[in-house]
């Protein structure tokens, strides 16, 4: 956790309270979104009712993978470069939510259950950059 | 509705900026060495062609790199002609030539040139670059960093999970793509690789290594497509039939991970929009899975060639393997599969893809392949997928 991070895009997700998303979800249909929409995409949904949101807690692991190099930008990242996993996470919320994993490769299965954190994403003229990510429970 | 026939293809060998092979030439000269060869093999003069279907990487925004029709054209000699510019991420060739051979099949033109081709920036494929938190590309890299190879991979890491697939059958796909690519002029890789030197090359995203993600190419590929009554007048070649040529886009149900976060599916529904455009060719061409003699499929990385089958019904799930091990998916098997090489060996010069498919699927029709030639082959399957939930599929006969 970071005390004093600073979200690395604005707006996106809060540690105020335990770590949050910031998304939508249409009332009529029950399709949760993230980040914000301003409209149901739904298709067989006929009546878009688009609310704020906030979603955190806890998933399963549907899959992962391993950034081995460096994404190229907009990515960033604290030099020398670590590898690190990207889980794909079905949450209880009801999203499929893409983040990094705080966890090393070696403990990470299919199936094992996760939960949201904010934490250090990397750091700019003495500041620290934060984003979501996931922690095996 | 006209029936429509490839009469003539051509390809540049892909290569990699500064090697042997494309050196520093640029998109249109590569585009003119493609299109030379696909007129003469046609027997058709550049003044005969009446419009221009274009795969164009420069309109779809990002880094101002990529092809642009109206250069081909004037590069070719301005003859004042119509120029199609097609957008459609990796899958932009594929769409080229399903309007190419969408105006021709309804009779707005006779003879029209599909082209695509690509000098492609170094490394992993960025996004434009600009710091827009709406762009959700953006937030995808500055919030995650989720490159291309490692989408590709948590993949790849679900089928291990859902079909016990081992990183020793990825690289088998691997060596089966490369042995294909031996003796196939056009390819960029054209040596066998074995098991080892894949496993020993090392992970660009763990589970997929180096050897099995198809890394950025530069090249180009060129189709002359005419109207049946058209292609009675040149007899250069057997003639090659459009059995169907469809494109889909994604539906709301796809379950990859292509944003920062979708709804939980309720079922498996992967690559809906590359299913979608199978299934629609194959329903516009009255021909089924079990026809078809060979497949020419967008393998970004090895993965593909094991997942695609299955979702499209040329094999059963969880049966691809099975196939591979058995060497079936050899141009010589019971389901080939890239013939080619496929992108593997050629890497990706995005545009061109589409397009070098149907050359590939026409040289095989015609019997041309020399030692990748599907034995009696009658028909062929084509399909590329896209960026932005883009896909295409192209079933040619003879």
């Amino acid at each position: 956790m970071s005390e004093t991070g600073i979200p690395c895009v604005a707006g996106l997700f809060t540690e105020e309270g335990g770590a949050k998303i910031y998304g939508s979800k249409c009332t009529s249909c029950g399709t949760p979104y993230f980040p914000k929409k301003t409209a149901c995409h739904n298709p067989n949904c006929t009546d878009s009712k688009i609310v704020d949101c906030e979603f955190g807690g806890k998933g399963v692991i549907w899959s992962y993978s391993v950034a081995d190099f460096a994404p190229p930008p907009p990515h960033k990242f604290d030099k020398p470069f670590k590898p690190y996993v990207i889980g794909v996470i079905d949450m209880e919320n009801g999203l499929r939510l893409v983040g990094q994993m705080v966890n090393a490769l070696e403990e990470i299965k299919v199936g094992a259950k996760v939960e949201l954190v904010i934490d250090t994403l990397y750091h700019e003229e003495d500041k620290t950059f934060t984003s979501w990510k996931f922690k095996l429970a | 509705m006209q029936e429509v026939a490839v009469l003539g293809v051509g390809l540049h060998r892909f290569g990699k900026t500064g090697d042997d092979i494309v050196g520093t030439k640029s998109v249109t000269e590569l585009c003119r060495t493609a299109v030379d060869m696909a007129l003469k093999d046609a027997g058709v003069s550049w003044k005969q062609i009446q419009a221009v279907a274009a795969a164009s990487s420069r309109f779809s925004g990002g880094k101002g790199w990529g092809l642009n029709g109206n250069d081909v054209v004037e590069d070719l000699g301005s003859t004042g002609i119509p120029v199609y510019n097609m957008s459609a991420g990796c899958a932009a060739g594929g769409n080229a030539f399903n309007v190419g051979y969408s105006m021709v099949a309804g009779g707005i033109y006779d003879m029209v040139l599909v082209v695509g081709g690509e000098v492609m920036p170094k490394g992993m494929i960025q996004t434009s670059g600009l710091e827009d938190p709406n762009d959700p590309e953006f937030l995808r890299q500055r919030c995650i960093g989720f490159p291309g190879p490692s989408f590709w991979s948590t993949l790849a890491r679900r089928r291990m999970f859902d079909y016990g697939t081992t990183e020793e059958q990825f690289a088998k796909v691997a060596v089966k793509a490369r042995k294909c690519s031996v003796g196939n002029p056009y390819a960029r890789f054209q040596k066998e690789i074995t098991i080892e030197d894949v496993l020993r090359s090392p992970y660009v995203s763990n589970p997929l290594r180096l050897f099995e993600i198809c890394p950025v190419s530069n090249g180009a590929a060129a189709a002359v497509i005419c109207s049946k009554e058209m292609a009675k007048k040149f007899t250069n070649n057997p003639p090659v039939w459009v059995a169907s040529s469809a494109v889909a886009t994604m539906t709301f149900d796809d379950a990859l991970p292509r944003g920062l976060a979708g709804p939980v599916p309720t079922g498996a529904s992967f690559h809906t929009e590359a299913k979608a455009a199978v299934q629609k060719a194959f329903e516009k061409a009255g021909i089924g899975p079990k026809d078809v003699s060979f497949t020419e499929l967008q393998d970004n990385t090895c993965y593909y060639e094991l997942a695609f089958p299955e979702e499209w019904g040329l094999c059963q799930p969880g049966e691809s393997e099975k196939l591979l091990e058995a060497d079936q998916t050899l141009p010589t098997g019971s389901m080939p599969i890239n013939p080619s090489g496929g992108f593997v060996s050629f890497g990706e010069a995005t545009t061109a893809m589409g397009v070098f498919q149907i050359a590939e699927l026409t040289w095989q029709l015609r019997g041309q392949s020399g030692g990748r030639q599907v034995p009696n082959a009658k028909v062929g399957l084509a399909q590329t997928l896209g960026l932005g939930g883009n896909a295409t599929a192209a079933i040619l006969k003879r």
